[in-house]
């Protein structure tokens, strides 16, 4: 008897499942095209990101540009007014600065460069 | 290669999985459209994730994971957003979208999960639909393995009792 009623239980068990499984049974979904748009999402993110810093960085110095010249502009006639000696130490390393300003600035582009080509 | 950014080999991993999470996200949303766009935001969250994918369940389950997560904050911004219209005095509409000219068997699952509650639904939706073991779901939900077991237990019994199973067709 007791065994009669545990068959009965499982039997019920399985009638859900077997109720659920149909329930729940769908065909697969078509692609359609979802897969693509989704990837040219991702695209199109990738490339946002991409140009984001260097955008970034142009609109910076489009904005600093008009200040910066109005600082240096308003510090040159400070340099008559300090003696001549203190006056020509940075002129002395003028060329060094320059040279260290712009190997810099190309370091800088090869790394930004390379890295668009890795990830291109 | 996913993990280092390759949006082709990405594109085939949508393609392998994009059925399931869908039809996950139908079951769950009762809406296609939103579903679809659930979907879609899931696939660019995986895409910002998968280097946190660790590699020791299975990838499904994992996105899985994410499409609930990102059907809840959808649902959460969707309930702030109902709560703002009516804090206006604007009437809101929280009727869920009817899918239309739905087989049978999705009226059936209609009926079946309107007779359990959220977490009953969603934990039976993993299971039944997705077909993920319970450790998975419990990976997915948060919630311990034993628990996941004793709520599709229960769900089970809910609609057996319910429907009156014994004297079914299936019984």
């Amino acid at each position: 008897m007791k065994s009669k009623i545990i068959n009965m239980a499982d039997k019920t068990s399985d009638a859900v499942d077997r109720l659920l499984a149909s329930a729940f049974d769908a065909p697969p979904i078509a692609d359609d095209g979802f897969s693509d748009g989704i990837i040219s999402k991702i695209r199109r993110r990738i490339w946002v990101n991409r140009l984001a810093l260097p955008v970034a960085i142009l609109v910076g110095v489009a904005f600093a540009l008009k200040p910066a010249l109005q600082l240096i502009n308003a510090l040159l006639p400070l340099l008559n007014v300090m003696p001549v000696e203190l006056a020509s130490v940075p002129m002395q390393f003028m060329p060094q600065i320059q040279l260290i300003v712009m190997g810099g600035m190309a370091f800088a582009a090869g790394i930004t460069l390379l890295k668009m080509l890795e990830e291109t | 290669m996913v993990a280092s950014q390759d949006a082709k080999a990405f594109g085939e991993l949508i393609r392998r999985h994009q059925s399931q999470v869908r039809n996950f996200l139908r079951k769950l949303a009762r809406d296609e459209t939103l579903a679809d766009d659930l979907a879609q935001d899931c696939f660019l969250h995986v895409w910002d994730k998968i280097h946190t994918y660790s590699g020791s369940g299975s990838f499904i389950g994992w996105v899985l994971k994410v499409a609930y997560t990102t059907f809840l904050q959808s649902k959460r911004k969707s309930k702030r957003y109902h709560e703002i219209l009516e804090q206006a005095g604007h009437e809101t509409d929280r009727a869920p979208v009817a899918i239309q000219n739905a087989p049978e068997t999705e009226l059936d699952l209609d009926t079946l999960l309107a007779a359990l509650n959220e977490q009953e639904r969603v934990i039976m939706i993993f299971s039944y639909a997705c077909g993920l073991s319970h450790r998975e779901i419990s990976e997915a939900t948060d919630l311990p393995a034993g628990t996941v077991k004793s709520i599709i237990h229960r769900a089970k019994e809910r609609i057996r009792t319910q429907f009156e199973i014994e004297n079914h067709q299936y019984g």
